[in-house]
């Protein structure tokens, strides 16, 4: 589900619980229902609705979820200078992700006028893309939204010990039910192993990196992150973990943290306040996670993030 | 006189409190957030899935917050056919709050509050006949002036399930001078769903009235007073929350009213209040719909419900609550219109009669950037006899009044 394998757990060991079926069936809902409404794979979600009306002069009617969603990313889009935008999606049309492939200064010089949030005529609750081409892509925060909205629903059931995992996304709610908090492993990307394990209650985790995909242009390895004001790929960590209360905002201060170049996606990072971790561009590893005085701030304030090596 | 007015909880400016159904128990247990933080926070406010806040501990308040706030509370001038003498121009206030608050490291906050109340005008001093036979009021005559100062400090430690406050306050002013001693806390249960709060609080307090405009025979009394309070509040759903509380209050000493002619009450006074809340959230207006119901009855014969409704409802930064209020109360056993003074207890004081009131009121809200909140408040209440669920003849000095209020609030990180 996705773009990813999912994986929830749920904890009866201090409350029992034996209604999974209407549970799961609810679940498995609410995830096929945000993949139909948010899939740029899918060609009759309400996303590719609004791709295929750009520049036709047809605006398409959103709901408060989406235009939450849009605000957000709109948002984001500020906070970051303009880095995060999610209309910068044509820009794959000049860097083929898929075989590895060239950006022609030509393609980029055509896709680029087709890139920025700025440029979208938006109100509450409608969205019109105004150029032929132009496209917007929720791919960013749909998955960690999922996330949320399956940790809200959990709990609305009155389950107090859950992990959900959602395409690397990290959820849990409480602690395991012999009350000792969750232990989540951030993954190493040089390996198949963790970079350390993190002990979590009420938290969400989301990690960001280029390790995943990568672009090769002239015999170089490139991050498949792109500058959307360049439209080239950004040289920048190359994983970011956040710790957050909900998933959707620590997958977006990472996933912004990884369009920066080392120094800003620090600065970034800081500014955000949360607790993280980035491996530079150097393979170089720093955190507030592992640093004595911060996991003792985190501990007071996120009562979540412990480290246990 | 003494009249407690003490600031507002601050509110949220968190969206201006746009989950207002379901945070509300929660806004203090945020933990610390960045302002790019609040920032994306606040745009995702109105989505369900971010309606029940993970759990997480009690935290401190993340800003520092200074308020000033001030209001005006007028009451009308008595009706002609109800004044037999004295001045008709009935009291004025004006009252002026200040306050800080803020976190000491990572388990504390202290707050300072400061209120002034200034007040001019005239009272009721007793209730006597008019020469068509109708019950009139005699008023103190010439204006009082008084001026209240009330300082209070508040420490509260903050743990991973509830917190616990702590406050000391002293009030003073010509005639009367009180102080007050607090405690509260409240804790969460295991998924968040429900807080239980609890608080016990005691005040001593001393009047020495001012020998003015009318005769008073009273040099100085004291009163003794002790309150506890048990609540508890519920998430329901996503959107909806209730809240209940039960209170008890204890009072001994001098509790006549030293500047009205006639007034002799009993020496203790005991008082329950029930009061019941709910709150549900609608998305999609964006809007929450507000309940009230408060019972009070006490040891003196007087009952009362209140009942209101309000609407809160979110326009971008600002935060609009139109509201309705309805009281009634059944007069206290010692009450008469025309004070008997034969009885062993008796007043005249048309705050004991039987009576109705409706208040009609809105609260204005908006952000002004990242740090500041304008507020503004207005309402008018009126009151009758005839309103009361309960029987009684009307007091001829019930009072209709205006209250108005501005407050400022500054939050800085």
């Amino acid at each position: 589900m996705m773009g990813g394998p999912a994986c929830i757990v749920i904890d009866t060991a201090k409350r029992p619980f034996d209604n999974y079926e209407p549970l799961l069936d609810a679940l498995l809902a609410k995830l096929t229902c945000l993949e139909t409404r948010y899939s740029r794979f899918r060609t009759d979600s309400l996303i590719s609705t609004i791709n295929r009306r750009a520049g036709s002069g047809i605006q398409t009617e959103i709901d408060t979820e989406m235009s939450t969603l849009l605000n957000f990313a709109g948002e984001l889009w500020a906070a970051s200078d303009g880095l995060f935008d999610i209309t910068s999606g044509v820009l794959r049309k000049a860097w083929d992700f898929q075989r590895g492939g060239n950006a022609s200064p030509t393609q980029l010089a055509e896709c680029l006028p087709k890139v920025g949030w700025d440029l979208v005529e938006y109100k509450n609750d409608a969205i019109y893309l105004p150029l032929q081409g132009m496209q917007i892509d929720l791919g960013g925060i749909v998955k960690e939204y999922a996330a949320d909205c399956v940790a809200a629903s959990i709990r609305e059931a009155g389950i107090t010990s859950a992990l959900i995992e959602l395409a690397g996304d990290v959820v849990v709610i409480g602690g395991q039910g012999n009350g000792k908090p969750w232990q989540i492993g951030i993954r190493d990307p040089n390996s198949s192993g963790s970079l350390l394990t993190l002990s979590l209650q009420d938290a969400a985790v989301a990690t960001s990196g280029n390790y995943a995909r990568t672009i090769k242009h002239n015999g170089r390895a490139l991050s498949h992150f792109l500058n959307p004001r360049t439209g080239w790929p950004v040289n920048g960590p190359i994983t970011v973990s956040v710790l957050d209360q909900r998933c959707l905002t620590a997958g977006a201060i990472a996933t912004v943290a990884c369009l920066k170049t080392d120094s800003h996606a620090q600065a970034w990072l800081e500014e955000a306040g949360l607790p993280w971790l980035m491996m530079k561009s150097c393979g170089a590893l720093i955190d507030t996670l592992t640093n004595p005085v911060s996991q003792r701030e985190s501990l007071t304030s996120l009562q979540t993030p412990q480290l246990s090596h | 006189m003494f009249t407690r007015a003490r600031r507002p909880l601050p509110e949220t400016l968190e969206r201006l409190a746009v989950a207002v159904a379901v945070t509300e128990p929660r806004n203090r247990a945020l933990h610390p957030r960045s302002r790019l933080m609040r920032r994306l926070g606040n745009a995702l406010a109105v989505l369900p899935a971010y309606q029940t806040i993970p759990a997480h501990a009690d935290a401190p308040p993340a800003f520092t917050e200074v308020g000033l706030r001030y209001s005006r509370y007028s009451e009308d001038s008595l009706g002609a056919d109800k004044w037999i003498f004295g001045s008709r121009g009935r009291y004025d206030i004006d009252i002026t709050q200040f306050w800080i608050e803020g976190p000491i490291g990572a388990n504390w906050s202290v707050a300072l509050d400061i209120q002034n109340d200034y007040q001019t005008g005239a009272s009721p001093w007793f209730v006597g006949t008019q020469q068509n036979g109708e019950p009139g009021v005699i008023m103190s005559g010439a204006s009082i002036e008084d001026n209240r100062l009330e300082v209070g400090v508040t420490t509260r430690y903050f743990w991973a399930d509830g917190n616990a406050g702590f406050t000391a306050s002293h009030s003073d002013e010509d005639d009367y001078a009180a102080t007050a001693l607090a405690m509260d806390a409240s804790w969460n249960t295991d998924d968040d769903s429900r807080t239980w709060s609890a608080s016990l609080s005691s005040s001593e307090d001393t009047l020495t009235p001012t020998q003015g405009a009318i005769p008073v025979f009273v040099e100085r009394e004291e009163l003794d007073t002790q309150s506890a309070y048990f609540g508890v509040s519920q998430i329901l759903s996503r959107t909806a929350i209730t809240k209940v509380g039960l209170s008890y209050t204890y009072s001994e000493g001098y509790l006549s009213d030293p500047y009205k002619l006639f007034d002799a009450r009993p020496e203790t006074h005991e008082r329950v209040a029930l009061s019941l809340g709910y709150r549900q959230f609608f998305i999609v207006p964006d809007a929450s719909l507000q309940m009230d119901y408060r019972y009070y009855g006490d040891s003196w014969g007087i009952d009362s419900h209140t009942v209101e409704l309000g609407w809160a409802q979110n326009l971008s930064s600002h935060l609009i609550t139109p509201y309705l209020r309805y009281y009634s109360q059944r007069q206290a056993d010692f009450y008469t219109v025309i004070a008997d003074t034969n009885a062993r207890y008796y007043a005249d004081d048309y705050r004991l009669s039987s009576f109705g009131a409706l208040t009609i009121g809105a609260r204005w809200a908006v952000a002004l950037g990242d740090q500041w909140t304008l507020q503004l408040e207005a309402e008018r209440y009126e009151t009758d006899a005839s309103w009361s669920l309960y029987s009684g003849a009307e007091a001829p000095a019930l009072v209709n009044f205006w209250r108005g209020t501005v407050s400022l609030t500054w939050r800085y990180d």
